[in-house]
Protein backbone atom coordinates (compact mmCIF):
# COMPACT_ATOMS: atom_id res chain seq x y z
CA UNK A 1 0.00 0.00 0.00
CA UNK A 2 2.75 2.41 0.60
CA UNK A 3 5.06 1.20 -2.15
CA UNK A 4 1.93 1.97 -4.50
CA UNK A 5 1.29 5.66 -2.59
CA UNK A 6 4.81 6.43 -2.69
CA UNK A 7 4.32 5.23 -6.93
CA UNK A 8 1.32 7.40 -7.72
CA UNK A 9 2.81 10.58 -5.43
CA UNK A 10 5.77 10.61 -7.79
CA UNK A 11 3.58 10.19 -10.89
CA UNK A 12 1.51 12.86 -9.79
CA UNK A 13 4.92 14.99 -8.79
CA UNK A 14 6.31 14.40 -12.27
CA UNK A 15 3.06 15.63 -14.11
CA UNK A 16 2.75 18.84 -11.76
CA UNK A 17 6.49 19.55 -12.92
CA UNK A 18 5.67 19.04 -16.98
CA UNK A 19 2.22 20.78 -16.27
CA UNK A 20 4.37 23.83 -14.69
CA UNK A 21 7.11 23.76 -17.29
CA UNK A 22 4.65 23.84 -19.90
CA UNK A 23 2.55 27.01 -18.83
CA UNK A 24 5.31 28.85 -18.25
CA UNK A 25 6.62 28.35 -21.70
CA UNK A 26 2.98 29.04 -22.71
CA UNK A 27 3.11 32.22 -20.82
CA UNK A 28 7.11 32.87 -22.40
CA UNK A 29 5.79 31.83 -26.04
CA UNK A 30 2.78 34.38 -25.36
CA UNK A 31 4.78 37.62 -24.55
CA UNK A 32 7.11 36.95 -27.73
CA UNK A 33 3.53 36.75 -29.42
CA UNK A 34 1.96 39.87 -28.06
CA UNK A 35 5.23 41.67 -28.36
CA UNK A 36 5.44 40.77 -32.44
CA UNK A 37 1.54 41.95 -32.53
CA UNK A 38 2.42 45.25 -30.98
CA UNK A 39 5.25 45.83 -33.22
CA UNK A 40 3.15 44.92 -36.61
CA UNK A 41 0.31 47.43 -35.18
CA UNK A 42 2.92 49.74 -34.63
CA UNK A 43 4.06 49.39 -37.94
CA UNK A 44 0.83 49.69 -39.73
CA UNK A 45 -0.31 52.70 -37.91
CA UNK A 46 3.74 54.16 -39.42
CA UNK A 47 2.34 53.44 -42.73
CA UNK A 48 -1.18 54.95 -42.13
CA UNK A 49 0.55 57.71 -41.01
CA UNK A 50 2.45 58.27 -44.14
CA UNK A 51 0.75 56.47 -47.08
CA UNK A 52 -2.96 58.63 -45.43
CA UNK A 53 -6.34 57.37 -43.27
CA UNK A 54 -7.75 55.45 -46.05
CA UNK A 55 -4.92 53.87 -48.07
CA UNK A 56 -4.09 51.42 -45.12
CA UNK A 57 -8.11 50.19 -44.44
CA UNK A 58 -10.05 46.85 -44.96
CA UNK A 59 -10.88 48.67 -48.62
CA UNK A 60 -7.72 47.92 -49.99
CA UNK A 61 -7.88 44.28 -49.47
CA UNK A 62 -8.06 42.24 -52.90
CA UNK A 63 -11.06 40.96 -54.52
CA UNK A 64 -9.20 37.50 -54.87
CA UNK A 65 -7.64 36.42 -51.71
CA UNK A 66 -5.23 33.22 -52.19
CA UNK A 67 -3.98 31.92 -48.16
CA UNK A 68 -0.30 31.80 -48.18
CA UNK A 69 0.04 29.94 -45.12
CA UNK A 70 -1.52 26.99 -44.29
CA UNK A 71 -1.58 25.11 -40.93
CA UNK A 72 -1.25 21.19 -41.00
CA UNK A 73 -2.83 19.72 -37.96
CA UNK A 74 -2.89 16.75 -36.12
CA UNK A 75 -4.28 14.90 -33.16
CA UNK A 76 -1.84 12.52 -31.27
CA UNK A 77 -3.17 9.61 -29.80
CA UNK A 78 -3.79 11.37 -26.08
CA UNK A 79 -5.71 13.91 -27.65
CA UNK A 80 -3.81 17.00 -28.19
CA UNK A 81 -3.61 18.90 -31.62
CA UNK A 82 -0.16 19.08 -33.00
CA UNK A 83 -0.32 22.54 -35.29
CA UNK A 84 2.47 23.39 -38.04
CA UNK A 85 2.13 26.61 -40.21
CA UNK A 86 3.83 25.66 -43.47
CA UNK A 87 4.24 28.90 -46.14
CA UNK A 88 2.59 28.41 -49.39
CA UNK A 89 6.08 27.42 -51.34
CA UNK A 90 6.66 29.94 -54.39
CA UNK A 91 9.62 31.08 -56.03
CA UNK A 92 9.56 34.22 -55.53
CA UNK A 93 9.07 34.13 -51.69
CA UNK A 94 12.16 32.33 -52.34
CA UNK A 95 13.45 35.58 -53.19
CA UNK A 96 12.48 37.57 -50.74
CA UNK A 97 13.94 34.81 -48.67
CA UNK A 98 17.01 35.47 -49.95
CA UNK A 99 17.44 38.79 -50.57
CA UNK A 100 14.46 41.13 -49.14
CA UNK A 101 15.44 44.05 -51.90
CA UNK A 102 14.66 41.41 -54.65
CA UNK A 103 10.23 41.52 -53.79
CA UNK A 104 10.64 45.52 -54.57
CA UNK A 105 12.25 45.06 -58.41
CA UNK A 106 9.04 43.29 -59.34
CA UNK A 107 6.63 45.50 -61.23
CA UNK A 108 5.35 46.12 -64.60
CA UNK A 109 6.63 49.34 -64.52
CA UNK A 110 10.08 48.26 -64.08
CA UNK A 111 10.10 45.93 -66.70
CA UNK A 112 9.73 48.69 -69.34
CA UNK A 113 12.63 50.65 -67.31
CA UNK A 114 14.74 47.58 -67.87
CA UNK A 115 13.92 46.88 -71.47
CA UNK A 116 14.79 50.29 -72.48
CA UNK A 117 17.94 49.77 -70.74
CA UNK A 118 18.78 46.52 -72.39
CA UNK A 119 18.41 47.51 -76.11
CA UNK A 120 21.03 50.46 -74.97
CA UNK A 121 23.95 48.17 -73.86
CA UNK A 122 26.02 48.01 -76.46
CA UNK A 123 29.35 47.62 -74.84
CA UNK A 124 29.86 43.99 -74.87
CA UNK A 125 31.42 44.28 -70.91
CA UNK A 126 28.25 45.05 -69.66
CA UNK A 127 26.08 42.18 -71.33
CA UNK A 128 27.09 39.04 -69.93
CA UNK A 129 25.52 40.31 -66.30
CA UNK A 130 22.66 42.60 -66.93
CA UNK A 131 21.23 40.41 -69.56
CA UNK A 132 21.04 36.74 -67.66
CA UNK A 133 19.87 37.96 -64.73
CA UNK A 134 17.17 39.83 -66.23
CA UNK A 135 16.26 36.79 -68.71
CA UNK A 136 16.33 34.59 -65.87
CA UNK A 137 13.39 36.50 -63.91
CA UNK A 138 11.27 37.10 -66.78
CA UNK A 139 11.41 33.40 -68.12
CA UNK A 140 11.42 31.80 -64.35
CA UNK A 141 8.33 29.71 -64.42
CA UNK A 142 6.58 30.62 -60.86
CA UNK A 143 6.00 34.28 -62.48
CA UNK A 144 3.30 32.40 -64.18
CA UNK A 145 1.62 31.44 -60.98
CA UNK A 146 1.89 34.84 -59.38
CA UNK A 147 -1.49 36.05 -59.72
CA UNK A 148 -2.88 32.76 -57.62
CA UNK A 149 0.00 33.93 -55.12
CA UNK A 150 -0.34 37.74 -54.95
CA UNK A 151 1.57 39.20 -51.94
CA UNK A 152 -0.68 41.02 -50.40
CA UNK A 153 1.30 44.29 -50.09
CA UNK A 154 0.36 44.92 -53.30
CA UNK A 155 -2.91 45.73 -52.41
CA UNK A 156 -1.72 48.49 -50.71
CA UNK A 157 0.74 49.77 -54.09
CA UNK A 158 3.55 48.37 -55.63
CA UNK A 159 5.62 51.24 -53.85
CA UNK A 160 4.94 50.39 -50.51
CA UNK A 161 6.35 51.97 -47.32
CA UNK A 162 9.60 50.11 -45.29
CA UNK A 163 7.31 50.28 -42.29
CA UNK A 164 4.21 47.93 -44.07
CA UNK A 165 6.63 45.60 -45.22
CA UNK A 166 8.17 45.11 -41.16
CA UNK A 167 4.17 45.39 -40.42
CA UNK A 168 3.90 41.97 -42.69
CA UNK A 169 7.55 40.55 -41.59
CA UNK A 170 6.24 40.87 -37.72
CA UNK A 171 2.84 39.13 -38.54
CA UNK A 172 4.47 36.29 -40.27
CA UNK A 173 5.88 35.40 -37.24
CA UNK A 174 3.01 36.10 -35.24
CA UNK A 175 1.61 33.46 -37.50
CA UNK A 176 4.39 31.15 -37.65
CA UNK A 177 4.32 31.28 -33.44
CA UNK A 178 0.53 31.22 -32.90
CA UNK A 179 0.67 27.87 -34.31
CA UNK A 180 3.01 26.91 -32.20
CA UNK A 181 1.23 28.50 -28.99
CA UNK A 182 -1.96 26.56 -30.28
CA UNK A 183 0.10 23.54 -30.04
CA UNK A 184 1.06 24.25 -26.52
CA UNK A 185 -2.25 24.80 -25.26
CA UNK A 186 -3.04 21.43 -25.96
CA UNK A 187 -0.60 19.98 -24.73
CA UNK A 188 -1.62 21.89 -21.02
CA UNK A 189 -5.42 20.91 -21.40
CA UNK A 190 -3.79 16.98 -22.29
CA UNK A 191 -1.42 17.40 -19.23
CA UNK A 192 -4.21 18.90 -16.77
CA UNK A 193 -6.26 16.10 -18.17
CA UNK A 194 -3.76 13.55 -17.16
CA UNK A 195 -3.23 15.29 -13.60
CA UNK A 196 -6.67 15.22 -12.88
CA UNK A 197 -6.81 11.43 -13.63
CA UNK A 198 -3.75 10.89 -11.14
CA UNK A 199 -5.01 13.25 -8.99
CA UNK A 200 -8.17 10.90 -8.64
CA UNK A 201 -6.60 7.97 -8.63
CA UNK A 202 -4.61 8.78 -6.02
CA UNK A 203 -7.68 10.28 -4.36
CA UNK A 204 -9.35 6.85 -4.41
CA UNK A 205 -6.25 4.95 -2.98
CA UNK A 206 -6.50 7.19 -0.16
CA UNK A 207 -10.39 7.51 0.42
CA UNK A 208 -12.14 5.65 2.97
CA UNK A 209 -14.70 3.08 1.56
CA UNK A 210 -18.37 2.87 2.45
CA UNK A 211 -20.43 0.03 3.22
CA UNK A 212 -21.16 -0.08 0.06
CA UNK A 213 -18.05 -0.76 -1.55
CA UNK A 214 -17.81 2.92 -3.25
CA UNK A 215 -14.92 5.16 -2.65
CA UNK A 216 -15.56 8.79 -1.46
CA UNK A 217 -12.62 10.34 -3.19
CA UNK A 218 -13.36 14.04 -3.05
CA UNK A 219 -12.58 14.81 -6.33
CA UNK A 220 -14.03 16.32 -8.97
CA UNK A 221 -13.83 15.00 -12.27
CA UNK A 222 -12.99 17.24 -15.19
CA UNK A 223 -16.66 16.98 -16.55
CA UNK A 224 -18.29 18.73 -13.51
CA UNK A 225 -15.00 21.24 -12.77
CA UNK A 226 -16.67 22.31 -16.15
CA UNK A 227 -19.94 22.49 -16.06
CA UNK A 228 -19.40 24.57 -12.54
CA UNK A 229 -17.12 26.96 -15.03
CA UNK A 230 -20.08 27.15 -17.58
CA UNK A 231 -22.26 27.99 -14.90
CA UNK A 232 -20.27 30.82 -13.32
CA UNK A 233 -19.66 32.42 -16.26
CA UNK B 1 -8.24 19.55 -47.68
CA UNK B 2 -5.65 17.08 -45.83
CA UNK B 3 -3.36 17.51 -48.01
CA UNK B 4 -3.41 20.88 -48.38
CA UNK B 5 -3.42 21.51 -44.59
CA UNK B 6 -6.09 23.87 -43.18
CA UNK B 7 -6.64 27.76 -42.66
CA UNK B 8 -6.08 30.08 -39.70
CA UNK B 9 -8.94 32.19 -39.18
CA UNK B 10 -9.57 35.69 -37.52
CA UNK B 11 -11.88 37.60 -35.90
CA UNK B 12 -10.66 40.57 -35.14
CA UNK B 13 -10.59 44.94 -35.10
CA UNK B 14 -9.51 45.93 -38.60
CA UNK B 15 -5.39 46.47 -37.59
CA UNK B 16 -5.61 43.05 -36.31
CA UNK B 17 -7.37 41.67 -39.66
CA UNK B 18 -5.23 43.67 -41.91
CA UNK B 19 -1.67 42.40 -39.97
CA UNK B 20 -2.64 38.63 -40.87
CA UNK B 21 -4.60 39.75 -44.09
CA UNK B 22 -0.86 41.02 -45.02
CA UNK B 23 0.44 37.85 -43.37
CA UNK B 24 -0.98 36.06 -46.00
CA UNK B 25 -3.78 34.06 -43.60
CA UNK B 26 -6.66 35.42 -45.46
CA UNK B 27 -8.91 33.19 -48.39
CA UNK B 28 -12.00 33.83 -50.32
CA UNK B 29 -13.44 30.74 -51.24
CA UNK B 30 -15.46 29.77 -54.09
CA UNK B 31 -18.17 30.94 -52.42
CA UNK B 32 -16.69 34.23 -51.71
CA UNK B 33 -16.67 33.35 -47.92
CA UNK B 34 -13.58 34.77 -46.17
CA UNK B 35 -11.85 33.13 -43.22
CA UNK B 36 -11.93 36.70 -41.37
CA UNK B 37 -14.43 38.93 -39.85
CA UNK B 38 -13.44 42.97 -39.32
CA UNK B 39 -15.49 43.64 -36.38
CA UNK B 40 -16.33 47.36 -36.08
CA UNK B 41 -18.25 49.60 -33.86
CA UNK B 42 -21.90 48.32 -35.50
CA UNK B 43 -20.89 44.83 -35.38
CA UNK B 44 -23.30 43.24 -33.65
CA UNK B 45 -22.58 40.50 -31.48
CA UNK B 46 -25.28 37.70 -33.03
CA UNK B 47 -23.19 38.33 -36.23
CA UNK B 48 -19.81 37.70 -34.40
CA UNK B 49 -21.17 34.32 -32.91
CA UNK B 50 -22.33 33.63 -36.08
CA UNK B 51 -19.41 33.67 -37.72
CA UNK B 52 -17.33 32.19 -35.02
CA UNK B 53 -19.88 28.91 -34.85
CA UNK B 54 -19.46 28.99 -39.14
CA UNK B 55 -15.71 28.87 -38.39
CA UNK B 56 -15.89 26.24 -35.84
CA UNK B 57 -17.89 24.46 -38.36
CA UNK B 58 -15.63 24.48 -41.03
CA UNK B 59 -13.39 21.63 -41.64
CA UNK B 60 -10.90 23.06 -43.55
CA UNK B 61 -9.55 26.07 -40.24
CA UNK B 62 -7.20 25.16 -38.03
CA UNK B 63 -6.48 28.12 -36.06
CA UNK B 64 -9.09 30.59 -34.80
CA UNK B 65 -7.29 33.90 -34.24
CA UNK B 66 -9.51 36.26 -31.44
CA UNK B 67 -8.91 39.65 -30.19
CA UNK B 68 -9.42 39.16 -26.46
CA UNK B 69 -12.31 41.80 -26.06
CA UNK B 70 -14.15 40.47 -28.97
CA UNK B 71 -13.85 36.92 -26.94
CA UNK B 72 -15.51 38.26 -23.84
CA UNK B 73 -18.89 39.06 -26.09
CA UNK B 74 -18.84 35.41 -26.46
CA UNK B 75 -17.12 33.81 -23.85
CA UNK B 76 -20.03 31.46 -23.45
CA UNK B 77 -19.40 29.72 -27.33
CA UNK B 78 -15.85 29.68 -26.94
CA UNK B 79 -16.46 27.85 -23.21
CA UNK B 80 -18.39 25.64 -24.65
CA UNK B 81 -15.89 24.76 -27.19
CA UNK B 82 -14.05 21.79 -26.10
CA UNK B 83 -12.31 20.38 -29.45
CA UNK B 84 -8.67 20.16 -29.81
CA UNK B 85 -9.20 21.05 -33.27
CA UNK B 86 -9.94 24.50 -34.67
CA UNK B 87 -7.63 25.55 -31.44
CA UNK B 88 -9.15 29.15 -30.40
CA UNK B 89 -6.26 31.57 -29.50
CA UNK B 90 -7.00 35.51 -28.13
CA UNK B 91 -4.86 37.71 -28.57
CA UNK B 92 -4.76 41.24 -27.62
CA UNK B 93 -6.06 44.02 -29.39
CA UNK B 94 -4.76 47.81 -29.66
CA UNK B 95 -7.00 48.82 -26.77
CA UNK B 96 -7.70 46.20 -24.89
CA UNK B 97 -4.26 44.72 -23.95
CA UNK B 98 -3.77 40.13 -23.05
CA UNK B 99 -5.34 39.51 -19.78
CA UNK B 100 -4.18 35.75 -19.08
CA UNK B 101 -7.01 35.65 -15.91
CA UNK B 102 -9.45 35.98 -19.16
CA UNK B 103 -8.00 32.94 -21.54
CA UNK B 104 -10.21 30.61 -21.32
CA UNK B 105 -7.32 27.93 -21.77
CA UNK B 106 -5.23 29.44 -18.89
CA UNK B 107 -8.52 29.68 -17.16
CA UNK B 108 -9.25 25.95 -17.33
CA UNK B 109 -5.31 25.54 -16.33
CA UNK B 110 -5.86 27.60 -13.00
CA UNK B 111 -9.21 25.34 -12.19
CA UNK B 112 -6.85 22.74 -11.45
CA UNK B 113 -5.65 24.52 -8.76
CA UNK B 114 -8.47 26.10 -6.55
CA UNK B 115 -8.68 25.04 -3.13
CA UNK B 116 -11.82 22.37 -3.48
CA UNK B 117 -9.80 20.62 -5.69
CA UNK B 118 -7.00 19.58 -2.99
CA UNK B 119 -10.33 18.82 -0.49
Amino acid sequence: MGVQMNEASQRLDECLLRFMDQLELLEEKRERLNSLIEQGWFSISKARYSMGNKQVSTLQYGSEIEPQVHVNARVLENGEAEFDAQRVECLRWKYSEKDPMQVEDIGPKEEGVRRRGVTKQEDPKDQPVAPQTYVSKETSPPNQGLSHHQDPLRWFGILVPQSLKQAQASFKKVIELSAEVATLQGTVLATRKELQALMGNKQEETAPRHTDGKTDTGCKTIRQMDEERASDS
Amino acid sequence: MAGRGKLIAVIGDEDTCTGFLLGGVGELNKNRKPNFLVVEKDTSITEIEETFKSFLARDDIGIILINQFIAEMIRHAIDAHMQSIPAVLEIPSKEHPYDASKDSILRRAKGMFSAEDFR
